[in-house]
């Protein structure tokens, strides 16, 4: 079976003048989405933007899929790319924004035309796509530089935030065409800053800051990988005192606030393989536990624990 | 992907950039430098209209001007042309002497009679329109002032646009995500860029040279365009196409390599002034050279009164042959936008920084 090449990052350095854009980064990103996590200024943008090679890395070398980011004649037919730089060219309206794009690859005009529509169609622009980028709304804005970068439908789709602005509805259709094309052993690589929404949508989180990768993978084996800081447990339980102090024996077991209904408590370990082997033997010895609940497995904790004490230092 | 795809992809990245090269906010000026010159000659041929209507009714004839001679007393020559077109007088205390002057004219030419001290000491004539030196001040005009200066400048706000502006309109990204070589996108917007200069200054040339006929003596013009005027336009007109083709290369280039339109300007516009004090090697390196020699006709004999350092700068210098100045600047400009074709592979969009 053939190996579907992913976009790899070796030790990519990348400075503005003096200022660090990112540093040494090394990544392989498979198929599927990934979301870029950090706050502003950390270095997501960069990083998508050393994909598209609308910048250059100082150190170090990009490739997607296999292709150069320096020979965008090949990498722009694979890679399409709605960049968070809200401005449009003056004067042009939505279909012949998404339209002009189609036409440079070449495409005849009618199967230009229909492609253009077939995007525009896809993020709800239909209506509007008359009209002059100039007069949308920041939401549909958004979305014609989405419709735009899928028109010649890639396989390597890089989105700048591309859920900001967006209404409820749009943004549930947007996150189905994302898993869709996941579906489809496409690369959809966005960042964002949302981060329950982030934690929803992506099958990998990439957490920078400072320029710096702070950790990579899945959600949870990101969480895993943190041994030093200590997972959190919610427990609901009838005997909550009771469980609480058999927790609180564990060598594993650093932390246990109990709620004030006396009903939960919030524990905190460093070994979760640990941890469940007691909460079991705890459970057999007829302490009801009703559910267990990991409080720290969303994106934004990980934020909190990673990014946040990185930001504020 | 073959030569033909990519000279389509040029062709149509030309297309699209022509509205904005047009309709640019940032280089609506390159319209009033342009059209510039018209000021003059139209200003110059409603003064003639107006003068010659307005003096019709008091037309004197040759015989009658001829018959006039120095020597010869106001009051006789009052009696014999009859009321002047304009007259005046002034008194010089100093050598107490009393100036009077007399204009006629005669439906072509004014006659201006000088006394002194009632005596008639000096006679002038001039035609009211010369439309051979009205051909030299064009000729003037278009060297010192269009090529120099307004397609100068006109190529700067058109090709610095081109980049730079998309820079700082933060659009620039659109065209670099493109799939499309960097050099095809340079060759489409530069082709763009030199489409609209060329349109914007050609006919710019073509109506201000038209301007300097309008209000001439219609056999005289039938006369030229019979002979030498078609051919003197078409050099006009290719001067300044080879002045947009050689100043767009250079400000494209400046627009992917600088920041500051000014400092490149300023310098490029030191090196074409100077260029005629430099060695014969060097003058091959300015796009002025080139197209000053395709002038068919030379400008007006720079006055003495002129500065030193000014009539220095506004010397030409030897024409090249015609063939030889525009492979000349064909040459120039494909040095620059080799240097610029390196220029925009190395492009990187970095709005924050602007």
């Amino acid at each position: 079976m053939m190996r579907i090449p992913e976009v790899i990052f070796d030790n990519v350095s990348k400075f503005y003048g003096e200022v660090l854009g990112v540093n040494k980064v090394s990544l392989h990103i498979p198929p599927g989405i990934t979301a870029l996590v950090g706050p502003n200024g950390s270095g997501k943008t960069t990083l998508m933007n050393l994909m598209a090679g609308l910048i250059f890395p100082n150190r170090g070398t990009v490739s997607v899929r296999g292709l150069s980011p320096r020979d965008p004649e090949k990498l722009m037919r694979v890679l399409g790319y709605a960049t968070q730089y809200d401005a449009a060219p003056r004067g042009v309206t939505g279909f012949d924004f998404v339209l002009t794009g189609l036409l440079l690859y070449g495409f005849p005009r009618p199967e230009a035309e229909r492609r253009a529509w077939k995007a525009i169609e896809r993020v709800r622009l239909t209506d509007a796509a008359g009209r002059k980028i100039a007069a949308y709304s920041k939401g549909m804005r958004q979305r014609i530089r989405l419709a735009q970068a899928i028109a010649h439908d890639p396989e390597v789709v890089v989105l700048d935030e591309p859920l900001n602005g967006l209404d409820p509805l749009v943004r549930a259709e947007t996150i189905a065409m994302f898993r869709e094309w996941a579906a489809q052993e496409k690369h959809v690589i966005l960042s964002s800053h949302v981060l329950q929404e982030v934690d929803v949508i992506s099958d990998q989180v990439i957490l920078i800051s400072n320029g710096m990768i702070v950790a990579e993978g899945e959600i949870r084996n990101v969480r895993d990988e943190i041994s030093e800081h200590p997972s959190q447990f919610l427990i609901r339980c009838r005997d909550a005192s009771r469980v609480a102090a058999l927790l609180f024996d564990e060598e594993h077991v650093t932390e246990v606030r109990l709620n004030d209904d006396r009903l939960g408590l919030l524990v905190l370990t460093r070994n979760r393989a640990a941890f469940a082997r007691t909460l079991g033997r705890i459970a057999v010895n007829d302490h009801e536990i009703e559910s267990v609940i990991p409080a720290d497995e969303n994106v934004d904790s990980l934020y909190e624990y990673l990014i946040g004490q990185g930001g504020r230092s | 992907m073959t030569f033909a795809f990519r000279l389509r992809q040029a062709l149509l990245i030309a297309r699209l950039e022509l509205g904005r090269a047009f309709f640019s906010k940032r280089a609506f000026w390159v319209y009033g430098l342009a059209l510039f010159p018209l000021l003059i000659f139209v200003g110059h041929g409603l003064d003639a209209t107006w003068k010659r209507q307005r003096w019709a009714e008091q037309i004197t004839t040759r015989e009658k001007l001829d018959s006039v001679a120095e020597g010869q007393t106001l009051e006789e020559v009052r009696q014999r042309l009859g009321k002047p077109i304009r007259q005046g007088d002034w008194e010089d205390r100093e050598e107490n002497r009393k100036h009077n002057w007399l204009s006629y004219y005669d439906g072509r030419r004014r006659m201006d009679l000088d006394f002194t001290n009632g005596l008639l000491t000096h006679i002038r004539s001039e035609p009211l329109v010369n439309f051979e030196e009205d051909r030299t001040i064009f000729a003037t005009v278009f060297q010192y002032f269009y090529l120099r200066l307004a397609i100068f400048f006109g190529s700067l706000g058109i090709f610095m646009n081109l980049f730079r502006g998309e820079m700082l309109d933060k659009t620039l990204h659109y065209w670099l995500l493109a799939p499309a070589r960097r050099g095809t996108l340079l060759a489409g917007k530069y082709l763009a860029g030199v489409a609209a200069s060329v349109v914007i200054f050609g006919i710019g040339t073509a109506v201000c040279f038209y301007s300097v006929m309008w209000y001439q003596n219609g056999a005289e013009v039938q006369a030229y365009w019979a002979g030498p005027g078609l051919s003197h336009l078409a050099w006009y007109l290719a001067a300044s196409t080879l002045a947009c083709v050689g100043y767009g290369s250079v400000f494209v280039a400046a627009g992917l390599l600088v920041r500051n339109p000014i400092v490149p300007a300023v310098i490029l516009l030191l090196w074409e002034s100077i260029n005629s004090f430099l060695p014969a090697a060097l003058q091959k390196l300015s796009v002025l050279y080139y197209v000053q020699s395709l002038c068919p006709v030379p400008p007006s004999e720079i006055d003495n009164d002129t500065p030193a350092l000014l009539k220095m700068l506004l010397s030409p210098a030897e024409p090249a042959s015609a063939a030889s100045a525009v492979l000349g600047v064909l040459a120039v400009t494909a040095l620059v936008l080799w240097v610029a074709s390196r220029a925009i592979r190395r492009t990187e969009i970095n709005y924050g920084t602007e």
